[in-house]
């Protein structure tokens, strides 16, 4: 096989309702926008990949994509080092570049494990766990339409109103079986989230959870907080504060591990975090870490050093839920179950159905990531399409 | 990571080189049929299967070593003289030497080291680092110059070279992309008179 030749690639911005309102530290919101990206090699193999749905990404997606025609697919760290540059001091695209590379490079791992005949996890390093426990995200406060800060806050000075987070993950157990959560907060009163916290580990008392302000609360009210939180034994403070040297201090004076997927985010970052001892986990985010490549060195680096890599994603469609899969199939550093927000996604773009049972997914078999796109569907929740062919 | 190929069976043979010394040959058989070599001069047959492994994935799918690992990073790889020791194969060790800023270049013998997996995060710590990496043919041996030349096309970083301990007859050496680990199997004539089991 002496090469994979790129024939052409169809990007689609897509904006896909979520079933519930999002509350966190950073937005509200109610949709999510992903860029889905469908790369065709010259012998007609599909790979599929989606990132990040802003314009910006999209746009970016759409540039690199046409240098990428005629180029070999097997070749994906040619593919990076020709887009970004070596390094990240020669990316002048910043995460953006990042996230839009990303959903074009895993396009490419798919087009090339379909090629070989090999699933995504076995191309990536092997396919050694057939069901990986996920974790369900909570919002920092149960909200039934998307609302301005101001009317957020009045609602979160209500402490009454934690019961309905409660609720909320209670019905994600019956639902799904969740055993693990993310509770995203607001960053806005600490007296919310320690009552929230509390109310959640008495409803669920065996129930992994972990605990995520964005890095928005300043590092002397989050130590404050954090250390009362830390006999409810939660999983880890995911950027309780920021920014590394904060995080460090914060994780000095707790017992609780903390995490990060803020502060280490790039390969240059990881020796500062490694050597300050700044953070027990580093949350690998595809898009942010810019493709497979980057997330499995940072995997193997960080477990090198006794630090353990977890995967992390927001709200994406099925095709990066089940790119997630296939890593924590095939990099057994990844210990701690994947983020997934896909049970909030009121449609995915994908033909088979991926569900959460028991509160874990299935590798989808076959080669590749084992999907396919279903045109229809994505046509329904299409806000632009392009298709990039020479 | 072991090379991800279902392995129908394996036979390490032992065999005599050009220059005397010993070497471990090693055979592993694919389901599918496809056959693939490694070898160690250093009498530990795990490196030798590991190789082996990786040669019968890469012949079975018809692609380079590296196109299985991502991609190349380069086309030529730099071979030169080193007479500095190798890190010894000490994870602690490296750790602490790391962290304590004693390298600037991290010279590993793979089959010292052990696996492709090794050196694969090795290689990832380094680049994490900002570290070069040395991979040195502990013989000079021809099939070790081209194991650490497929194995130096996977890592990241400007450094990147292949040492031994004496005068390379060439200054780079190009990436092989023949299909599997890409060493030149008829460059020892006793290779071929191995009595293979079956």
């Amino acid at each position: 096989m002496a090469k994979l030749g790129i024939a052409s690639i169809r990007l689609t911005r897509v904006s896909i309702p979520l079933t519930m309102v999002h509350a966190g530290s950073m937005y509200v919101i109610q949709k999510a926008e992903r860029t889905v990206v469908k790369l065709t090699l010259e012998d007609g193999i599909v790979g599929l990949g989606d990132t990040w749905g802003t314009p910006e990404v999209f746009g970016l997606a759409k540039q690199f994509a046409k240098d990428w025609l005629g180029k070999d697919a097997l070749d994906r760290i040619a593919l990076r080092n020709a887009t970004l540059g070596k390094s990240n001091y020669d990316n002048k695209y910043g995460r953006n570049g990042r996230a839009a590379l990303a959903g074009l490079d895993l396009a490419a791992w798919d087009a090339t494990a379909r090629s070989l005949n090999m699933s995504l996890a076995e191309l990536v390093g092997g396919r050694k766990r057939e069901s990986i426990d996920v974790v369900s995200s909570l919002p920092a406060a149960f909200l039934s339409r998307a609302v301005s800060r101001e009317e957020l806050t009045a609602h979160l000075d209500v402490l009454a109103n934690t019961r309905l987070v409660v609720d909320f993950a209670q019905e994600q157990v019956r639902k799904f079986g969740f055993r693990n959560f993310k509770l995203k907060s607001a960053a806005y009163s600490p007296e919310w989230d320690w009552k929230l916290l509390n109310e959640l580990k008495e409803a669920m008392p065996k129930a992994r959870i972990r605990f995520d302000p964005n890095a928005n609360y300043g590092p002397a009210t989050a130590t404050a907080l954090c250390k009362r939180l830390d006999p409810l034994g939660l999983e880890f403070f995911e950027d309780p504060t920021g920014e590394l040297e904060g995080i460090a201090r914060l994780k000095a004076a707790v017992k609780t591990p903390v995490a990060t997927n803020m502060w280490v985010v790039k390969d240059e970052q990881l020796a500062p975090a490694i050597r300050r001892q700044a953070v027990d986990v580093v949350l690998g985010d595809l898009f942010m870490w810019g493709g497979i490549d980057a997330v499995r060195r940072m995997a193997k680096t960080v477990h090198a050093f006794g630090l353990k890599p977890a995967l992390h994603s927001v709200y994406e469609t099925g095709i990066s839920t089940v790119a997630n899969l296939h890593l924590a199939s095939a990099l057994p550093e990844f210990e701690y179950p994947n983020d997934t927000s896909l049970h909030f996604m009121s449609v995915d773009v994908l033909t088979e159905p991926q569900a959460v049972v028991d509160g874990k997914m299935q590798l989808p078999a076959g080669i590749g990531l084992g999907v396919t796109l279903d045109r229809t569907k994505l046509e329904r929740v299409a806000l632009e399409s392009t298709e990039i062919r020479s | 990571m072991a090379a991800p190929i279902s392995i129908a069976h394996a036979h390490v043979h032992s065999l005599r080189v050009a220059s005397g010394a010993e070497a471990l040959v090693a055979r592993v058989l694919a389901a599918d049929g496809t056959a693939g070599f490694g070898f160690t001069l250093n009498l530990e047959a795990g490196v030798a299967r590991d190789m082996a492994a990786w040669d019968a994935l890469g012949r079975s799918k018809g692609v380079a070593f590296h196109s299985l690992l991502g991609g190349s990073y380069r086309k030529e790889i730099k071979c030169m003289k080193d007479e500095l020791p190798a890190i010894p194969p000490d994870w602690t060790a490296l750790r602490k030497d790391i962290l304590d800023g004693r390298h600037e270049l991290l010279r590993i013998d793979p089959f010292a080291w052990g696996s492709v997996e090794m050196v694969q995060t090795i290689a990832a710590v380094a680049g994490a680092f900002d570290l070069g990496i040395a991979l040195l043919a502990p013989n000079a041996h021809a099939w070790e110059i081209q194991y650490c030349a497929a194995l130096a096309a996977t890592l990241k970083g400007e450094d990147t070279r292949i040492i031994s301990r004496k005068d390379f007859p060439q200054k780079e050496m190009k990436v092989s992309t023949t299909p599997g680990i890409g060493i030149d199997w008829s460059l020892e004539p006793s290779f071929s008179k191995i009595q293979w089991q079956s």
